[in-house]
């Protein structure tokens, strides 16, 4: 297989999901590769006491029964649709599910204001067409119908973004499970394959932007992802997480501990600075999500990699900090003004090390931006 | 060999392919094991429960009907014993309740001291206390250690109380049959890890309740007891000092081998209920055959306990306890289930029945312990098929439900949630979806992006499973307070155990007899928690009676701060009298807590001997007294007592003379100090010249005598400007200084821009003086508007804010009476504003009486001097008595009068009243009105 930048689930851990596949005896819904219980097993990770004989490493944190909710949605007859705040993982589980599930995670509609009911059902090749005539060899199948017909779980990335008579255009694909093609005489009906769903997902934040129909609502099973607050989930995910960026970067470099924890202390404490915030100014525009942490160090380290000396350094975590969060002049800097001078310095002096670094890093940034 | 053989042998090989080597544990394996083996063989038999567990219950009620005992010994707080009775009236949930106020040994701030120990249904204390009682012949006895020694055992360095709230138990101690839960937080964690649960509840029902629930009586006691060994043998080493739980089991020993000695009961036909931890218990006390060690059971202290039953409820139990919410409903709700599947009668308390006597069935022979745990603990756990009638009964009650709150849910969904139950509980390696399974799939299925209603599904899972029961307490078991309370205010027709909020509405006039009903409300308002009961229209205040007066009951939903009542004494009013009489002889009262207590007694509880013991506890504690802090509230309270008296009694009570007198010398006293020392504010000795003012008469009358206040204003020398311009204020009431040097000493101050930026503070003093010498008044307007007008603005402007916060912050009563005299002084329309010329600023003639006597000519001939003409003798005796001498002026017509007042005769002001005649014609039918009046 040629090179990429970011392999697919299904092909990153595909030796991983073979073997799974190869021990495998329990029972499988429809067409699904793994048995419900190996899906689980696959993106939480397992334990001793699931005996087997090699360790599987956990890809997705959070709580079990969200996992479990979600697989067993799939096996049913309705889609799934994953709701929550930007940067929450949701993308990631759906992906995940679907490498498990079908193999295939690829096959993904990305909801826009510009999404039309041709990315979800079909358009046509006008080449061929003219050429041609409508056929099944000049219609364009989208992510969606392919799903349907190969019996694989079909993916829509932000759903509410799409408008509504877009996003309407599922609900019969979700009942009925079949698309028809008015255009064509005959074989003009597209039935979906046993093991076909759709994992949608929908940022809650945006809820409202284009919210769903009822109709559409009631073929989804909702599964809320919520903003992870554990401090040792969250560090767990911004390591595994970085530890995959930096080698698909092909860097080498080590992510001290203790930069890590300034970090999460830092993304703790301005979540809290927000949620006590009276008004949208006085809250920072980001999400301060779990991705975002990872977007931060992810930015500090190729920072260091290619323009400083190959170590990851406070004063380029701060730096890294400000310039991704600082978003809006003046609201965003003011913001982060305050903190560094209300809590980083206090806390510099009193507990000294990386602190430091941290401090003059993040006034530097400051004074830059400003 | 023992019985349990061939299992320790199987644990030892674990614990050596596990652990590397037999060590220790080995020793955790196979004390277990010990454990269970020690419980089996023991004479008396022990039966192991655990809280809230259907499966302990189901099994209880089994054990009874064939084992038939004479005695039940029962793990829990022996001088509960004689509520137990009671729970025939009541409908569980309740808590046995033991309470304390007056202590004993135990440190003031615990108290007051309280204890609860809930009953629920599908419990099987419950079941044992309802075989007990409903059997004739059969003891029960408790032999747990007693509320006293919950707190004598408790550590001293902590404060007495748990911090969680119960809403339903208050702040209490719970105790609980067979808590067996682990006693630290990794074991704990651990097992939901590994278990693949959330929470603890979760865990005990897949892992010992279910595989428990058809099980023989033999596994069921086995498998009990060895958790119970297990949590007790994984437990942190300082635990025992700390819990005192084998103390606990040294005493429930102790008093089980007491009592069987003392009634020669046979231990055959005994039972003795246990949490399943107990029962793996290792104290040498242990057995009946137990040599006898040092342990005494230590006297209870001279505390004062109380006793009684309060409602309780599912969710006050899971938040007293740290449980899961929802489990308690839940294990309600499987228990329920169990009893109506059949094959158990479970035992419940139905008035005295005439049952049959237990000991008909001859005991059966003790039967050799047959190893079950081997095959327990080997073999995967039976567990039940899928119980589809119930399941779907389930999802359509859960869909239904969810659309009478506000979901778009429908039959679909009632689908959806049963086959996406039964695969959830599939994955979760379940045959049988759990109530937990079913919640989950409600969730998944229903809940979209919103909650449409108040309650999430999730919260609709727990009610359609029987929801959160409430408990009450029947009348019969409530104390004689409570009942007289629902006596007195059955007039009402309401149904006081109703926990709806009722209104209840009196008309006093149509029905006085409901006067004895609004009496109470009000006396309950007093005494309990603000929302119990809460007066929506009608007050009751010192001289004033409502006509009419609507209430918001709730009692019922307050049941437990009633009963609470109760342990204070038998009625309403005696337990009111108790705690006036306990708030004026505190070490902290105050004179005016005693004032307030007076006044609270005149209010609720009329009476002319406890007032009057009050009131003199209020002339000693003003005695006393050395600080002014409560001078205000002083001052208020006895205006207003004074009042009272005075339009109600024929002579003001003795007390109340004695206080007049008492303050009177007490303030002349401290006012010296007062007035230069930095805590006492402005409105303290406000209140203090206020008091001295308005009471003068009075006390003078009773014999004080003015140099001493003379003296004491002489004496102080205040340096604040607050309290200089209460000085002032009380020099011109004592008549030292007039207005004009009032007037000329203020118009100083603004002059000197040094002292400008203090001036709001002499503002607020005059504002305070107000209290003392309401005569200021018209000049405090006038020093404000003297104010506005002479500063410049960018003195005033900022100012004005500090004005407004003074005022409202140190004078908020007095601020009425200001505006009410600038409205008298300030021109009321904008036209006559340009011609308005302050009172203060007008010409005047050479002296103020002098206008006065201008003024009066210039009315000449209104009916007032009519009437005064008529009738001189009046008006002379009182210039006879004032000293005034010169006799009557002869009246002429007015405006022909001719004289030293040149405004009254002038041809100007003649032609203007003859222009504009309506002026002059509305004052004269106001003159007119105001004479018939």
């Amino acid at each position: 297989m040629t090179e990429m930048l970011r392999a697919p689930a299904e092909v990153k851990y595909a030796e991983e999901l073979d073997w799974l596949e190869s021990v495998d005896d329990g029972p499988k819904p429809f067409s699904w590769r793994l048995s419900p219980r190996m899906v689980r097993l696959f993106v939480l990770g397992s334990e001793r006491s699931d005996g087997l004989d090699r360790e599987i490493p956990q890809k997705w944190f959070g709580d079990r029964s969200f996992v479990e909710r979600a697989i067993v949605t799939l096996a049913s007859d309705r889609g799934l649709l994953l709701i929550g705040d930007p940067g929450t993982g949701k993308s990631w589980l759906a992906e995940l599910l679907a490498a498990a599930i079908s193999r295939n995670s690829t096959l993904v509609v990305q909801g826009t204001a510009g999404t039309t009911e041709d990315h979800i059902k079909y358009s046509w090749n006008v080449s061929m067409v003219i050429a041609k005539g409508q056929s099944r060899d000049s219609m364009i199948p989208s992510p969606i119908m392919t799903a349907m017909e190969h019996g694989v779980i079909g993916r829509f990335e932000e759903l509410t973004r799409s408008t509504s008579d877009v996003q309407d255009a599922l609900i019969s694909i979700l009942s009925e499970k079949y698309v028809s093609i008015p255009e064509l005489d005959d074989d003009n009906i597209v039935f979906a394959q046993p093991g076909f769903s759709i994992i949608a997902t929908a940022n809650s934040r945006d809820r409202g932007v284009n919210d769903l129909s009822s109709a559409l609502k009631r073929r989804f099973n909702f599964v809320r992802i919520p903003v992870v607050t554990n401090k040792k989930s969250e560090a767990e995910i911004v390591r595994f997480r970085t530890v995959e960026l930096l080698r698909r970067h092909n860097i080498d470099l080590e992510l001290p501990p203790t930069l890590l924890d300034i970090l999460l202390r830092s993304f703790a404490d301005l979540r809290a600075a927000a949620a006590s915030a009276q008004s949208d100014d006085g809250r920072l525009e980001s999400a301060l999500s779990t991705a975002e942490q990872i977007g931060v160090l992810e930015d500090a380290i190729l920072h260091s990699n290619f323009f400083g000396d190959r170590t990851l350094k406070a004063e380029t975590l701060a730096g890294s900090l400000v310039g991704s969060l600082a978003r809006r002049t003046p609201e965003d800097l003011a913001i982060l003004n305050k903190y560094w001078h209300g809590v980083v310095e206090p806390r510099s002096k009193k507990e000294g090390g990386e602190w430091q670094g941290f401090l003059e890093g993040g006034r530097q940034a400051i004074a830059t931006l400003s | 060999m023992s019985t349990f053989g061939a299992l320790r042998r199987q644990l030892d090989d674990a614990a050596e392919t596990f652990a590397g080597s037999p060590g220790a544990l080995s020793e955790i394996l196979t004390g277990m094991v010990d454990d269970v083996d020690r419980a089996l063989g023991e004479r008396l038999e022990i039966f192991p429960v655990c809280h809230h567990s259907p499966a302990s219950a189901l099994a209880m009620a089994r054990r009874l009907r064939d084992k038939q005992p004479q005695v039940i010994y029962l793990e829990l707080c022996e001088d509960l014993r004689p509520l137990l009775d009671e729970l025939r009236t009541c409908r569980l949930p309740v808590a046995l309740q033991a309470f304390a106020t007056e202590l004993d040994g135990f440190p003031e701030s615990w108290g007051p001291l309280s204890v609860v120990a809930p009953i629920t249904e599908a419990s099987a204390e419950y079941q044992a206390i309802a075989y007990a009682l409903d059997t004739p012949g059969v003891e029960l006895v408790l032999v747990d250690r007693s509320s006293d020694h919950v707190f004598q055992w408790h550590p001293r360095e902590e404060p007495g109380r748990p911090a969680e709230e119960a809403a339903l138990h208050g702040d209490a101690v719970g105790v609980e049959i067979g808590d067996l839960r682990p006693r630290f937080a990794e074991l704990e964690e651990h097992l939901l890890h590994h278990g693949k649960v959330r929470h603890w509840s979760e865990w005990w029902d897949q892992y010992v309740e279910q595989p428990l629930a058809g099980a023989d009586y033999d596994t069921y006691r086995q498998v009990m007891v060895l958790i119970g060994g297990l949590f007790r043998r994984l437990r942190p080493h300082d635990a025992a000092k700390l819990d005192r739980d084998e103390d606990r089991e040294r005493h429930m020993w102790t008093r089980m081998r007491e009592h069987l000695a003392a009634t020669g009961a046979d231990p055959e036909r005994c039972l003795y209920v246990c949490g399943a931890f107990h029962a793996a218990s290792r104290v040498e006390e242990f057995g009946l055959d137990a040599a006898r060690t040092d342990f005494e059971i230590s006297p209870r202290t001279a505390t004062n306990w109380l006793y009684g039953l309060i409602p309780s409820s599912h969710s006050a139990i899971e938040a007293q306890f740290g449980l899961a919410p929802g489990s308690v409903s839940i294990a309600a709700a499987t228990y329920d289930k169990a009893v109506s599947r059949g094959g158990v009668k479970p035992y419940t308390l139905k008035g005295q029945q005439k049952g049959r006597r237990p000991g008909t069935k001859p005991p059966a022979a003790p039967v050799a312990v047959a190893d079950q745990l081997s095959e327990f603990l080997s073999k995967p756990a039976q567990r039940d098929p899928l119980d589809e009638a119930e399941l779907l009964g389930w999802c359509v009650d859960i869909v239904r439900l969810a659309r009478r709150n506000g979901y778009l849910s429908s039959t679909a969904d009632a689908i959806a949630v049963y086959e996406t139950s039964i695969l959830l509980a599939g994955m979760r390696g379940r045959a049988r979806p759990t109530l937990y399974d079913f919640q989950d799939a409600a969730v998944t299925c229903i809940e979209k992006d919103t909650v449409p209603g108040r309650r999430d599904v999730r919260r609709l899972c727990e009610i359609m499973l029987g929801g959160d029961r409430i408990g009450e307490v029947g009348y019969q078991s409530m104390p004689p307070l409570a009942q007289d309370v629902f006596e007195r205010l059955a007039p009402l027709g309401y149904d006081m155990t109703k926990r709806a909020v009722h209104r209840v509405l009196l008309d006093l006039n149509a029905d006085p007899e409901l006067e004895p009903c609004s009496h109470l409300l009000w006396v309950l308002r007093r005494l309990m928690p603000e929302h119990a009961v809460r007066p929506i229209m009608g007050s009751r205040r010192l001289g004033e009676r409502s006509v009419q007066e609507s209430w918001d009951v709730a009692l019922g939903h307050h049941q437990r701060a009633l009963i609470e009542l109760g342990y204070e004494g038998v009625t309403v009013e005696q337990v009111l009298e108790q705690r006036l009489r306990r708030s004026v002889w505190e070490p902290k009262a105050t004179a005016a807590d005693a004032l307030q207590a007076v006044e609270e007694a005149i209010l609720f509880l009329g009476g002319r001997r406890f007032t009057d013991e009050l009131g003199a506890r209020a002339v000693e504690l003003l005695a006393a007294e050395r600080s002014v802090d409560d001078a205000p509230d002083v001052l208020r309270r006895v205006r207003r007592l004074l009042a009272h008296y005075r339009a109600t009694e024929p002579a003001l009570p003795e007390w109340c003379e004695r206080f007049v007198t008492t303050g009177y010398a007490q303030y002349c006293t401290l006012l010296p100090t007062a007035f230069v020392a930095e805590d006492v504010g402005v409105r303290q000795v406000a209140a203090m010249l206020g008091f001295l003012a308005s009471m003068e008469s009075l006390a003078l009358s009773l014999g004080c005598d003015r140099a001493q206040l003379e003296l004491a204003v002489r004496q102080s020398h205040p340096e604040t400007p607050g309290k200089i311009a209460l000085l002032w204020a009380a020099r011109f009431q004592l008549g030292v200084l007039t207005i004009g040097e009032l007037r000329e000493r203020c118009a100083e101050l603004l002059a000197n821009p040094l002292v400008v930026p203090s001036f709001p503070q002499y503002l607020s003093g005059f504002v305070q003086a107000l209290e003392a010498a309401p005569v200021l008044t018209p000049f405090v307007v006038e020093v404000i508007s003297g104010a506005f007008a002479r500063l410049p603005d960018e003195v005033l402007l900022p100012w004005l804010p500090t004005l407004i916060q003074t005022l409202r912050e140190e004078a908020p009563e007095l601020v009425p009476v200001l505006i009410r005299e600038a409205g008298r002084t300030f021109p009321a329309t904008l036209t006559a504003v340009d011609a308005w010329v302050p009172p203060w600023t007008a010409p005047s003639g050479p002296g103020g009486a002098e206008v006065a006597t201008a003024t009066g000519a210039g009315a000449a001939g209104g009916p007032v001097t009519g009437l005064l003409a008529a009738h001189p003798a009046a008006a002379d005796a009182l210039a006879a008595l004032l000293g005034c001498e010169g006799g009557w002026k002869t009246l002429t017509p007015a405006g022909s009068a001719p004289g030293h007042d040149a405004s009254g005769g002038s041809p100007e002001v003649a032609a203007l009243v003859a222009r504009h005649p309506a002026t002059v014609d509305a004052v004269a039918a106001l003159l007119c009105g105001g004479a018939a009046v």
